[in-house]
C-alpha cells in the first residue's frame, strides 16, 4: 500500500501487511477520558511520527500498545498478536519482536551499556557468552555510540549517548517493531539531526517497522513516512507529513505554521 | 521467521530452518554453502562449526580471496547472523569485502543487508576483557582505605559547617525554619516512642531474668533491682533509641535529601537563594536535639517497668521495694549520665543522615550506597562514643 493513499485511521489492507492494530481503544483516569474509540492501523515497514499536544495521551497510547496499561475497552494487535488477549504464551514471543526506547533510556543503571545490550541476549537466546558479548558490542555500535562507552555505567554517559544505549538495546533482538518515545526529546539539534539519520539507517539496514512519539518537526520531515495527531481523544489526521499539513485545524494546525513549525518545514 | 524458535520457553528448531554451514575445498579454494535461518535466535547451534571454519582458514592460512560464501539456501538473516558471516568473508584480513566475488548465489535480502552491515563489523568487534580478580580486590581494599580518610576528614568538616550554622541560627532564632523542624520531631521522634519503649521493656524484663537467675546463688535476688536500674538508665535505653533513630530515621533523612538531590530540588534551592544547610539539615539537627532526651526519657521508664514487672511476678520483690530500692540505691547520678549522652548521639545521628543524603549523586545505586552507609555510620559512631563515654565517667569515678 501506498502511503500517499494511507489517509485515514483505518486502512482496508490484509492482517498481515499490519504491524500494529488498534480498534475502538478506550482510556481513561477516572472519568477523565484520555481516548475514546480510537482506531489506528500501522503498515509494516513504515515509521510512523505521533504527534499531539502535551497531555494529549500519546505516552498512555504507547503504554497501552505496548502491554503496560491496559486499556478501559477496545482491542490491540501487534504483528497479529493480541497484547491485552488471553493467550499468554503468544504474547511472551512478542518479548523478541518489539524493542521499546523509554524517553529517558530506562537503563538498568547497576549494569554497564554492553551489559544492559546483554539483558535481552540472555533472556531469549542461547549465544555462548563470547557471542553474546561480539553481538551486544556490535549493537551498541550500529547504534553510534563509540567502542569505548560499553564499558561504561549509564550514570557516566550524556543525554544523547543514553539514549543510544537504550536504542542498542532497543535493538538486541532485532525486533520488527521499534517504539521510540520522544527519541530525541533534550538532545541538541546537531545530535537530533544525527538521532534521525541513525534511525533511517538502521531502518534501512533492518527492515524495521518504527513508532515514534515526537514533538519534533525536524523528525517528522526527516525520518517519517507518516505522521499522525492525537486530538480529540483519537486520531485526528493521518498520513504523509504534506497532506497532514494541508488537512491541519485547531491545534495541529498552530503546530505546523508557529515559527517553529515554519522553520523546519519552510 | 520460524515462530517456534522464539519463543523463550523451549528454544527447539524445526530441522529444515536449523543453520547450517557446507564446507568444501576445492583446489585451494574454499566455498562455504550456508543455509537455514542465521539469526539471533538460532545461530548458537553453528557456533562451534564456525569457530572450527575459522581456525581451519587461519591455520592453512587461506588466502581471504579464496574463501566464498554461497546464499542460496540461506533463509533468514538479520544482524547477528550478517556478523557471523561476515566474520568468514573477512577471516584472515582486516578489510571486509561484500561484493560478487567473496558472495555467491541469489536472496531476497541477505545481499543488501550484508552490506548494510559491513561499516559496522569492518573496523571489528571488541569486547572489554573481563578485569583481573586480584587487581579488583587490591583496588577494592586500597579504595576502601581511601575512603574510609576520606569519610572521616568530610564528616568532621560537615560537623563544623552544621555548628556553625547552628550557632547563628541561635543566635537569630527567626531564621530556624520551624514548621518543617516540628514534622521531623513528629515522624522521626514521637512516632517513634511506641517501638522505643517496647524495645527497652522488653531490655528491662531479660536483664532482670538474667541478673536474678545469677545472683540468687549468691542470695542477693535483691540487687536485681540496683542491676535493672543501672544497665537501663546508663545505658540501655539510651543506646535503644539511638539504634531507633539511626535505623529508622537515619535512612529516612538520606533517602529524602537524597531524592531531592536527584531531581535537583537541592540545587534550585541554592539558586532561589535558600541555603540547603539551613533548610534541610539545620530541621533534622534540632528535631533530634529535641527529641531524642524525650525519647529516652520514655524508653527508661519502660526499662524499669519491665525491671519491675519481672520483679513483682516471679522473683518476691514486692513493687514498693523494687521503688525503695531504686530511690536509694540507683538514685538520679545514673539518670543524668544516660540523658548527658542523649544529645551528643542525637547529633551525630542527625548529621550522619544529612551529610549522606547530600552525597547522594544522580543515579539509584549511590542512593542505596549511601542509605545503608548513613545507618551503618550512625550505628558505629554511638557505640563508638558511648564506649568512650564509659572511659571519661570511669575516670571521672562518676
Amino acid at each position: 500500500m501506498n502511503y500517499v493513499d494511507a489517509v485515514t485511521p483505518i486502512l482496508d489492507c490484509t492482517a498481515d501487511q499490519v504491524a500494529i492494530r488498534l480498534r475502538n481503544i478506550t482510556n481513561k483516569f477516572g472519568d477523565f477520558i484520555i481516548h475514546k474509540d480510537l482506531d489506528l492501523d500501522v503498515l509494516r515497514g513504515e515509521t510512523i511520527g505521533f504527534v499531539g499536544g502535551s497531555g494529549a495521551g500519546k505516552s498512555v497510547l504507547l503504554r497501552t500498545i505496548i502491554g503496560l496499561n491496559r486499556p478501559f475497552a477496545g482491542k490491540v494487535d501487534v504483528l497479529g498478536i493480541d497484547v491485552w488477549g488471553e493467550n499468554e504464551a503468544e504474547q511472551e514471543k512478542l518479548a523478541s519482536k518489539w524493542g521499546v526506547m523509554f524517553q529517558d533510556g530506562a537503563l538498568f543503571s547497576s549494569l554497564t551499556v554492553l551489559e544492559n545490550v546483554m539483558v535481552p541476549l540472555k533472556e531469549h537466546t542461547n549465544l555462548s557468552p563470547k557471542l553474546m558479548g561480539e553481538i551486544a558490542a556490535l549493537k551498541v555500535l550500529m547504534a553510534g555510540l563509540p567502542k569505548e562507552a560499553g564499558d561504561k555505567l549509564p550514570s557516566e554517559l550524556s543525554g544523547g549517548m543514553r539514549k543510544r544505549a537504550a536504542l542498542a538495546r532497543a535493538l538486541a533482538l532485532d525486533p520488527d517493531i521499534l517504539f521510540l518515545d520522544e527519541p530525541t526529546a533534550g538532545l541538541d539539534p546537531i545530535t537530533a539531526g544525527r538521532f534521525d539519520d541513525l534511525i533511517n539507517d538502521l531502518k534501512q539496514a533492518l527492515g524495521l517497522t518504527v513508532f515514534i512519539i515526537t514533538h519534533d518537526l525536524d523528525t517528522l520531515r526527516d525520518a517519517c513516512d507518516r505522521v499522525a495527531a492525537l486530538a480529540n481523544q483519537r486520531v485526528s489526521a493521518i498520513g504523509p507529513l504534506d497532506y497532514v499539513r494541508e488537512q491541519a485545524t485547531g491545534w495541529l494546525e498552530e503546530y505546523f505554521s508557529g515559527p517553529r513549525g515554519r522553520a523546519a518545514l519552510g | 521467521m520460524n515462530e517456534a524458535v522464539k519463543t523463550n520457553l523451549v528454544p527447539m528448531v524445526a530441522q529444515e530452518f536449523a543453520p547450517q554451514l557446507r564446507v568444501r575445498e576445492l583446489e585451494g579454494q574454499l566455498e562455504v554453502g550456508v543455509k537455514g535461518d542465521w539469526t539471533v535466535h538460532t545461530i548458537h547451534l553453528i557456533e562451534n562449526d564456525l569457530n572450527g571454519l575459522l581456525e581451519v582458514i587461519k591455520t592453512k592460512n587461506i588466502a581471504p580471496e579464496d574463501v566464498s560464501i554461497h546464499i542460496n539456501h540461506l533463509n533468514d538473516l538479520d544482524s547477528a547472523g550478517a556478523y557471523m558471516l561476515c566474520e568468514i568473508i573477512k577471516a584472515g584480513q582486516d578489510d571486509l569485502v561484500v561484493n560478487e566475488e567473496t558472495v555467491f548465489g541469489e536472496h531476497p535480502f541477505a545481499r543488501d543487508f550484508l552490506k548494510q552491515m559491513e561499516r559496522f563489523v569492518e573496523g571489528g568487534i571488541e569486547i572489554p576483557k573481563p578485569v583481573d580478580a586480584v587487581a579488583k580486590f587490591k583496588q577494592h581494599v586500597v579504595d576502601g582505605i581511601d575512603d574510609f580518610f576520606r569519610e572521616s576528614v568530610e564528616t568532621l568538616s560537615f560537623v563544623g559547617q552544621t555548628v556553625s550554622s547552628l550557632v547563628l541560627a541561635f543566635t537569630n532564632p527567626k531564621r530556624v525554619r520551624w514548621l518543617p523542624t516540628i514534622s521531623v520531631a513528629e515522624s522521626a521522634g514521637l512516632d517513634a516512642i511506641p517501638i522505643v519503649m517496647m524495645l527497652t521493656f522488653f531490655i528491662g524484663a531479660v536483664v532482670a531474668f538474667m541478673g536474678a537467675q545469677t545472683l540468687e546463688a549468691f542470695g542477693g535476688t535483691v540487687f536485681t533491682v540496683d542491676l535493672v536500674g543501672i544497665s537501663v538508665l546508663r545505658e540501655f535505653a539510651v543506646i535503644i533509641t539511638a539504634i531507633i533513630l539511626a535505623g529508622r530515621s537515619d535512612s529516612a533523612f538520606t533517602a529524602q535529601i537524597g531524592s531531592m538531590k536527584m531531581t535537583q530540588e537541592i540545587d534550585a534551592m541554592s539558586i532561589i537563594g535558600l541555603d540547603p544547610m539551613e533548610m534541610l539539615v539545620i530541621p533534622r539537627v534540632l528535631a533530634l536535639l529535641i527529641m531524642t532526651p524525650i525519647m529516652v526519657f520514655f524508653a527508661m521508664i519502660a526499662g524499669l517497668v519491665g525491671g519491675a514487672f519481672v520483679s513483682v511476678l516471679t522473683l518476691d520483690i514486692s513493687f514498693t521495694l523494687y521503688l525503695n530500692r531504686l530511690q536509694e540505691y540507683v538514685g538520679d547520678k545514673h539518670f543524668w549520665v544516660g540523658m548527658s549522652k542523649a544529645p551528643v548521639f542525637a547529633f551525630i545521628i542527625a548529621i550522619i543522615g544529612c551529610r549522606q543524603g547530600l552525597e547522594v549523586e544522580n543515579d539509584v545505586i549511590s542512593l542505596g550506597k549511601h542509605t545503608t552507609a548513613a545507618v551503618v555510620q550512625a550505628i558505629f559512631m554511638v557505640i563508638l562514643v558511648d564506649a568512650i563515654f564509659a572511659l571519661i565517667y570511669n575516670e571521672l569515678e562518676i
